[in-house]
């Protein structure tokens, strides 16, 4: 939120030239004692663990094992497409929402941002409950499409694609709308008064200022909601049929269901690796729109 | 920016039903668990507290709500404890292996979930620490310390290091320095640090569910496994409950949102979605 009227002015350590950077060599200071609690909890309780992960992937041929299996070929091509669909909704209707709270003012965006924050704060079975209510039978969405005449009969809206694709997206809205909304505050507003001065139209201001100026945003926006997506655990079970199960879900029941622990383990070894590689693109997309704005 | 033409209100007009579907679901949740029904329905038919009531008459919904709460503790007390001494140790400090141990702190929220869920199951197991809510709390401690380290750091930005060296030449210890610097220009990062912590754990379902026994089954968990057959009254007293927990902490984050800059800017990067 890189809103002036938001940030209330204070003294910067980093300002003052040389003294930031003179502080850090004092002698007798035992301040590593102060990142030996945390470094030890990682090692034991992070490191370890997923060491143990790696290592017991290499067990029994699993990877092999895995990647013949066709229900996991099944859950890679769900993961794939589940999380593309997902995105490209996010990425838009966080586009829009972005927009609004662009041009609102100060007391409208804070409570937007609070209504965008919400689903953020709430737990992931919360919000696939509700969705679930809302999209059952007997629910509001089925009876305000009966009663527009829509339909007869009740259409089934859970338990399918689009019932994981809905509770997704609720999910990864927030992720979508930050990225965006930041891009969109570092466009200098000057561009848009002078293209409309010289006669642009708004769509056309849109199009050739607004659009291309906050696609390191859209690009940063996707690459996260994608890499959140990939991991997905209790929206298919909830939401979604036998054919909806993602990745994650075939992690789980290799461990719990089949007590295969190194197949279980080259899935999730195979999963991290996918989310690594997105991970460092997203950090290098980040980094070439910081470079971006500089200009 | 108070212009109203067109298109200003062709944006607003077509963002109405995105804002709806942020809002509608959470929205319901409290009417649905308040419903004079035995069925789960909205709108609801009338107010009742029966199903409140009928929640905390149930044995297994009270010991997963306590679990829940003994496992937030466990994960906050940890969490505010390394995330801060970790915040003030690396603050205004070079040195070579930095951005590696910056990386390792950060590093459990971009792991996947479902993947530390299995990490953690297989480790418990083998080193025999099965059927409590200890290994659950801990496992929540390792996903909730890097968002305290972040809220601290942020909180840290505005601390000039010219005040610490200015405390130690005035004879100042260690402690000294931590309590009278360190302590109140860490606070609102600390507390926007916990409530994370708190929220992280309270919702976290994933490895909850892979660790799980009879005595160690937590709000999320309990949820989950009766979802899947029904939509319960109870589902829903549970959710309203959640509900108004992050209501309360979103509340309180806006206040600080408001105050501070640099809680918002961290936001982005929670990489480690409850998913």
């Amino acid at each position: 939120m890189s809103n002036a009227t938001l940030e209330r002015p204070r003294p910067r350590g980093r300002s003052a030239p040389g003294s930031a950077e003179a502080a850090p060599r004092r002698r007798r200071s035992g301040w590593w004692l102060l990142l030996a609690p945390i470094l030890a909890f990682d090692v034991v309780l992070f490191l370890t663990p997923l060491g143990k992960l790696v290592g017991a992937s290499f067990a029994d041929n699993a990877y092999q094992r895995v990647l013949e299996d066709p229900l996991v070929v099944r859950a890679l091509v769900n993961t794939l497409t589940i999380s593309l669909a997902s995105t490209i909704v996010t990425v838009v209707l966080g586009y829009i929402i972005a927009m609004v709270l662009w041009r609102a003012g100060t007391v409208t965006r804070v409570i937007l941002f609070a209504v965008v924050l919400l689903p953020f704060w709430t737990g992931i079975l919360v919000k696939n409950f509700a969705w679930a209510v809302l999209l059952q039978d007997n629910g509001i969405v089925n009876a305000f499409l009966q009663g527009i005449g829509l339909t007869g009969a009740p259409i089934p809206l859970l338990h399918n694609r689009f019932a994981v694709i809905v509770g997704m997206v609720h999910c990864l809205l927030p992720y979508a709308v930050f990225p965006i909304f930041s891009s969109l505050t570092s466009i200098d507003d000057r561009l848009g008064l002078a293209a409309r001065s010289l006669g642009a139209r708004e769509g056309s201001v849109f199009r050739r200022i607004t659009l291309p100026l906050s696609m390191p945003g859209i690009s940063a926006a996707g690459l996260l909601v994608f890499i959140i997506s990939t991991g997905f655990f209790i929206t298919p079970v909830v939401m979604g049929g036998p054919g909806d199960m993602m990745i994650a879900n075939q992690i789980d029941y290799y461990a719990r269901q089949l007590t295969d622990f190194s197949g279980a383990a080259a899935l999730a070894v195979i999963l991290t690796v996918m989310v690594s590689i997105l991970v460092a693109v997203y950090q290098r997309v980040l980094k070439a729109g910081g470079q971006h704005e500089d200009n | 920016m108070k212009t109203t033409n067109p298109q200003q209100r062709l944006l607003a007009l077509i963002s109405i039903p995105a804002f709806l579907f942020l809002v509608i679901p959470t929205a319901i949740v409290v009417p649905v668990a308040l419903n004079d029904s035995r069925y789960i329905t909205f709108p609801p038919e009338g107010i009742s507290f029966a199903a409140v009531a009928g929640f905390f008459a149930d044995r297994a919904w009270t010991s997963a709500l306590t679990a829940s709460l003994q496992s937030a503790a466990i994960a906050v007390v940890i969490g505010v404890l390394l995330g801060a001494t970790a915040a003030i140790g690396l603050h205004g400090r070079k040195f070579p292996g930095q951005p590696a141990v910056v990386g390792l702190i950060l590093a459990p929220m971009i792991v996947p979930t479902v993947v530390l869920a299995l990490a953690f199951y297989q480790f418990f197991i083998s080193i025999g620490m099965v059927g409590s809510i200890v290994p659950i709390g801990l496992a929540h401690a390792v996903i909730a310390t890097p968002y305290v380290y972040l809220t601290t750091r942020a909180s840290l930005a505005g601390l000039n290091p010219a005040l610490v060296r200015s405390a130690q030449s005035l004879g100042a210890g260690p402690l000294a320095v931590l309590r009278h610097v360190y302590l109140p220009i860490i606070l609102p990062g600390l507390i926007s640090g916990a409530l994370f912590a708190f929220s992280v754990s309270i919702d976290e379902t994933v490895m909850s569910l892979f660790m799980q026994s009879p005595g160690a089954t937590t709000l999320p968990v309990k949820m989950f496994t009766d979802i899947q057959f029904n939509l319960t009254p109870k589902i829903a007293v549970s959710s309203a409950l959640l509900v108004s927990v992050a209501t309360i902490g979103l509340l309180l984050q806006v206040m600080f949102v408001l105050k501070r800059r640099s809680s918002t800017r961290m936001l982005p990067l929670a990489v480690s979605a409850q998913t």
